[in-house]
């Protein structure tokens, strides 16, 4: 069954669509991520113009971070003040980045800009992720108490002014760190078209020192306040939103999300981090690789990269 | 011109060319997979003499940015992109021979005919000086490689489906009665199409028609593209309403079950 998008201006395989979207969104609910690193790429395989798959991804993960969050929420799993702070670094720094890939967009240098922040960031994240979550499956096999987390907490935490208290997550600390990683989050899911959870959530484990069943619901709150916020800017600056597309996705993505977020507790939570670290790895390894691989065809349409 | 022009008794009459399609409006709706466009026509000839037609499909013209990767330190970058200007979204050609054994090279360069002579050039990186003694002599930035690149814009055209030149896709159906069949992809671009009817005799045109063929999206299709370009703001908030009040049902409806 073929639809036409208006917007995008091609014509797509809907069932396949659904079924991607539920599968980005079932990602999306057991991990707390909103999943646009997975779908973006796939997208632009199946043909659609890059600058419309990052506008309607956007709003595709709107959707099924909605879906996500209010699960977590019901649970009291979200931290709504912690959640507020980061957006208000998020808001930031997707107006950045938006202006930084214009510029970037103009110097024909956005494809290798995205493929380069892939494999960097999910190259890294990927890589300390999966050594960690590997690392304490291990001691757990072994019978070795976990390490106690609380101790490497970095001091300089602490040492900042503007503190504030998050009493859902059992925090005291200063405002700073969370707006600035909102700040370089909102950044990067400008540039790659993403939410940014798969920074979000190691950031959020290893630098804020969160408890990990808090992270994942405040990560979707967070991304859904930013990649709201990345829609509107996207359909009203460049007019690039396919509406299409995204209630295609949506449908399967808000289901695939609720299961998604039921399936989250059967896991161990090193064990979900292993399976997300490994996810991340590969597609960001997958990105990269057209920096290294001689190309079939020398020349590239230079639409816009994203 | 449906009918036939009155017979003239010189014995130099000009032959003539008739042609129309078979639809003027293509509908894209949201079942739209492409769509195929129908020319069918006459040589009208008193003489009878060979005749060749080449029937051009010419969409509305989209500038074309283009980069080339280039290897540097190990990594494989693109170039600064090069925007070709005027270059047609989409340019099909069908004819009863191949366009160089109808006419010669001057001919078909100076009607602008074919892949091989679509004026598409790159302003940007062109510039006017005197060479030779010669005033306002256009060179292009790009050199040398200036017919790789317009060759990469042709080969990547094609290979969407946007560019096509088809060999035989004219064909006398009776004696001077003709058909030909242009294939539009569903990627083909909105707005407004020439088709271009030329008749060629002896290595000459001589005859041309044009037919006007709009492609436009109808219903739903139409109201929301004209939704996101005429109020923005609101269609993007509206997409969000959308995406949060569904994220807001599934949860719902996740959690009676």
């Amino acid at each position: 069954m073929d639809l036409y998008l208006p917007i995008a201006e091609v014509s797509v395989n809907a069932p396949l669509l659904m079924a991607l979207g539920a599968l980005v969104g079932f990602v999306s609910g057991l991990f707390g991520i909103g999943g646009g690193f997975l779908m973006t790429p796939v997208l632009v395989f199946l043909g659609i113009p890059p600058v419309v798959a990052v506008a309607s991804e956007a709003n595709h993960v709107v959707a099924s971070s909605a879906s996500g969050v209010i699960t977590y929420g019901r649970k009291r799993l979200v931290d709504f003040r912690m959640g507020g702070v980061l957006a208000f670094g998020g808001v930031i720094g997707a107006f950045l980045g938006v202006e930084a890939f214009r510029i970037l967009r103009l110097l024909g240098q956005a494809d290798l800009t995205v493929a380069l922040s892939y494999l960097i960031f999910l190259g890294v994240i990927g890589a300390l992720m999966l050594s960690e979550s590997l690392g304490a499956i291990l001691r757990r096999r072994r019978g070795e108490p976990a390490r106690a987390p609380r101790d490497r907490r970095p001091m300089w935490l602490y040492g900042l002014p503007l503190k504030m208290r998050f009493p859902r997550s059992r925090l005291y600390i200063s405002v700073i760190p969370p707006i600035a990683l909102g700040m370089f989050v909102g950044v990067l899911s400008a540039i790659m078209g993403v939410g940014g959870g798969f920074i979000l959530v190691p950031a959020m484990v290893y630098l804020l020192r969160m408890p990990a069943r808090i992270v994942v619901g405040t990560s979707l709150f967070q991304i859904i306040i930013t990649t709201a916020l990345v829609t509107v800017l996207q359909a009203g600056r460049n007019q690039t939103v396919d509406i299409v597309l995204a209630t295609v996705l949506l449908v399967g993505g808000v289901i695939g999300a609720q299961l998604g977020a039921r399936a989250s507790a059967r896991f161990r939570a090193e064990e979900l981090r292993a399976l997300l670290a490994l996810i991340v790895l590969l597609v960001g390894l997958r990105m990269g690789l057209g920096l290294f691989i001689t190309p079939q065809d020398p020349f590239v349409l230079a639409g816009g990269g994203g | 011109m449906d009918t036939a022009p009155p017979p003239l008794a010189v014995s130099a009459a000009p032959a003539a060319v008739s042609a129309a399609l078979t639809e003027t409006n293509v509908r894209v709706t949201s079942g739209f997979r492409g769509a195929g466009i129908v020319v069918y026509g006459a040589v009208l000839d008193p003489h009878d003499r060979p005749s060749d037609v080449v029937v051009v499909v010419r969409g509305p013209d989209q500038p074309i940015r283009i980069a080339r990767k280039v290897r540097i330190a190990g990594l494989w970058l693109n170039s600064r992109p090069v925007v070709f200007q005027g270059a047609p979204g989409f340019y099909m050609t069908a004819s009863t021979r191949p366009l160089d054994q109808i006419a010669g090279f001057g001919t078909l360069r100076r009607l602008g005919l074919g892949l091989d002579h679509l004026a598409i050039n790159a302003p940007l990186e062109q510039r006017t000086e005197t060479r030779y003694g010669v005033r306002d002599v256009v060179v292009s930035r790009l050199g040398a490689d200036y017919l790789d690149w317009r060759r990469a814009v042709l080969r990547l055209k094609e290979k969407a489906g946007l560019y096509d030149a088809d060999a035989a896709g004219v064909r006398f159906v009776d004696k001077s009665l003709f058909r030909a069949e242009i294939r539009l992809p569903a990627e083909a671009p909105i707005g407004r199409y020439q088709a271009e009817i030329r008749l060629f005799q002896n290595g000459q045109e001589v005859a041309v028609r044009e037919r006007d063929l709009i492609v436009e999206k109808v219903g739903a299709e139409r109201a929301l593209h004209q939704f996101s370009q005429n109020r923005p703001w609101t269609y993007g908030i509206v997409s969000v309403l959308i995406a949060l009040g569904s994220g807001w049902a599934a949860s719902a409806a996740f959690r009676r079950s």
